[in-house]
């Protein structure tokens, strides 16, 4: 039976990576630089999130005290769990207009979910390691993506989605963080290539060195 | 049927429910260690050592055994125990911290309140367990130092900007303390001297030290031959306030000012303890080099008197330098301290100038998330000038080393 399953899956993966068809976005800086961790999504009419009695279930974990993902983007309506990979407690919470919540998470509790119903960015942070930072983005699409470190986003669209959307583009680097960037454009083919050019100046990004030798907690 | 089970079972995760539970977690570390020990009885046994372990200890033992609890009765209002098992000079388990935590989210600025017993958090060093080193077995002297005679019984706020959340490389937060029940540290400065060591008084506990010629002196008939650090003798409030300023967490530093505001004619009979007019400056410097090679220092410059007429009265300072560096599951630290008190008062039966030196090098291995082992070598050079008036040589030169397996629950 497991192994009928495999077969199945082994199938399924096979058959889409012949039939499916992805567009191709890569995402610049106003410099040229390819830009990775850009949210990216489609709306439009063709592409709103499926609302069902059971919602997808996404998963933002903590991990060597940071959030990983570090952006996750999930579509209105759908859940987030919070697993806590650490031996230490973390207590997560969200002050962002979409979704303000706060949950104090040990290892090997009960996963803790929150659905996320408003469109928008929410900022995670936490209130013991507060160099912890992590974005959910909520979007009204069903077709959305994360760049890659070669800025690259591909997104899977069937042909009778063809026509015009409108492309988002939102970054951690975005002064007003509540914003994206949006652009129409014409779809014309499932495998078009397009690059995208933030209009904003970005800016500056940090990284923190925090380890386990900051403290036990 | 199942619609309502499963709408139940959402009302019990949300997180209005979650946050009602009270949550609790504990957690241990026990050290079991070879300690080469020196050939002197400890102070800890009312000797004339400067380790630790002496020859009346056991080589073999549980060097310690550290336990700490939180109990969460809200998501903002926390309980913190700390308690921590010692072999020497008699087993004995007590707790080393035990405070009430107020940490509410906040959107900028952070604000939070301590009530209980708890350190001052002026040490980059003592950053491990249960106020332990990740970096050596033996903290440095000052630090040790805090770990045996400095607690604070009172209350501290502490106001953060957290870098993050305001879209900056620093972080900036102020510490402020007003406690109670501090008065005799700084005995052990002045009849001991400042040495390294990793032994933290328990709240209840008591420290003592060596048959010193100045204790059977009839001015100082009424001090007995210990320290009680977590006493309140003279009733006033201490206060220390405190500052951490880190840059992108790859440099720290903190800079406290404590001031136990002691009244030195202040003396409890029945404890035989003064109140001892202590006040300090503290700057720790941590800069991680490398993700694997960090640099500690730190430097303490204070003074510390007693008595009604200033009988005893001593400065002090003491500072070290500190390398760590981590390979695989490899850590390796060397540490070189100097610690010096400076005698200033006209009691010439009382010597209390020291002059103390100390290399440690240290190397372990993390076998996995629980299994450590290490060993440890501690070479210290101290000229200690309370001795003389005792028929022993101002110097004493120790060489002791330590291995341990810690086992972390």
């Amino acid at each position: 039976m497991r192994f009928g399953k495999l077969n199945l899956f082994a199938f399924l993966v096979f058959f889409f990576a012949l039939n499916s068809q992805a567009i191709e976005i890569i995402i610049k800086d106003q410099d040229g630089n390819l830009l990775s961790d850009a949210a990216v999504w489609l709306e439009g009419e063709k592409y709103k999130p499926e609302t069902g009695l059971s919602p997808d279930m996404f998963s933002m974990g903590q991990k060597d005290r940071t959030f990983t993902p570090h952006i996750l983007i999930i579509p209105q309506g759908a859940k987030v769990e919070f697993p806590n990979f650490d031996s230490i407690l973390h207590h997560v919470y969200s002050f962002s207009k979409p979704r303000p919540f706060e949950l104090k998470l040990y290892r090997d509790t009960p996963k803790s979910e929150v659905a996320f119903e408003n469109e928008g960015v929410v900022e995670l942070g936490c209130n013991i390691h507060d160099w912890m930072l992590g974005y959910i983005i909520v979007v009204n699409s069903s077709h959305y993506a994360v760049t890659n470190s070669q800025g690259l986003a591909n997104i899977d669209v069937d042909s009778d989605q063809l026509g015009f959307v409108t492309l988002n583009v939102w970054h951690e680097r975005f002064e007003k963080l509540e914003q994206s960037e949006q652009l129409t454009i014409e779809l014309k083919t499932s495998s078009q290539k397009l690059t995208y050019n933030v209009k904003q100046v970005l800016m500056e990004s940090f990284y923190f060195e925090a380890d386990e030798m900051d403290g036990y907690e | 049927m199942n619609k309502a089970l499963g709408l139940y079972a959402l009302l019990l995760l949300s997180p209005i429910t979650f946050a009602q539970t009270i949550q609790t977690k504990f957690e241990g570390v026990i050290d079991a260690s070879y300690d080469s020990g020196s050939d002197s009885v400890s102070w800890l046994d009312k000797g004339w050592g400067t380790t630790r372990f002496g020859i009346n200890d056991n080589n073999l033992s549980i060097s310690r055994a550290a336990f700490t609890g939180r109990i969460d009765f809200t998501n903002s209002l926390s309980f913190f125990g700390v308690a921590q098992y010692v072999p020497e000079p008699k087993a004995t388990i007590g707790f080393t911290e035990a405070y009430l935590q107020y940490q509410p989210i906040a959107k900028g600025y952070q604000v939070s309140a301590k009530v209980g017993a708890f350190y001052p958090k002026m040490s980059l060093e003592n950053t491990g367990f249960a106020w332990s080193s990740p970096y050596t077995y033996n903290y440095s002297a000052l630090n040790a130092w805090l770990g045996e005679e400095v607690r604070a019984i009172g209350t501290e706020l502490t106001i953060k900007r957290p870098a993050r959340r305001f879209r900056s490389k620093y972080d900036v937060s102020f510490h402020t303390a007003i406690f109670k029940g501090n008065d005799p540290a700084g005995t052990l400065i002045a009849w001991r001297g400042l040495v390294s060591h990793d032994r933290q008084t328990s709240l209840n506990e008591r420290i003592g030290f060596a048959p010193l010629y100045s204790l059977q002196k009839p001015q100082l008939s009424k001090q007995w031959q210990y320290s009680d650090p977590f006493h309140e003798v003279d009733g006033r409030f201490g206060f220390y306030a405190g500052v951490h300023l880190e840059y992108l967490k790859k440099h720290s530093m903190r800079i406290y000012w404590y001031d136990n505001n002691g009244d030195p004619a202040a003396i409890n009979t029945t404890i035989g303890q003064y109140a001892w007019d202590t006040k300090f400056l503290s700057i720790a410097w941590k800069s991680k080099f490398t993700k694997q090679t960090h640099f500690l220092a730190q430097a303490m410059s204070g003074s510390t008197a007693m008595g009604p007429s200033l009988g005893v009265n001593n400065d002090f300072h003491s500072w070290f330098l500190l390398l760590s560096h981590k390979w695989q599951d490899y850590r390796f630290s060397a540490r070189y301290e100097q610690s010096k008190v400076i005698d200033k008062d006209h009691w010439a039966f009382d010597p209390n100038a020291s002059d103390n030196q100390a290399l440690t090098l240290h190397a372990s291995r993390a076998f996995s998330e629980r299994w450590r082992a290490g060993v440890e070598w501690l070479y210290s050079d101290s000229w200690l000038s309370y001795r003389y008036k005792s028929g022993l040589p101002y110097d004493v030169k120790d060489k002791v080393w330590r291995a341990t397996i810690s086992y972390q629950f």
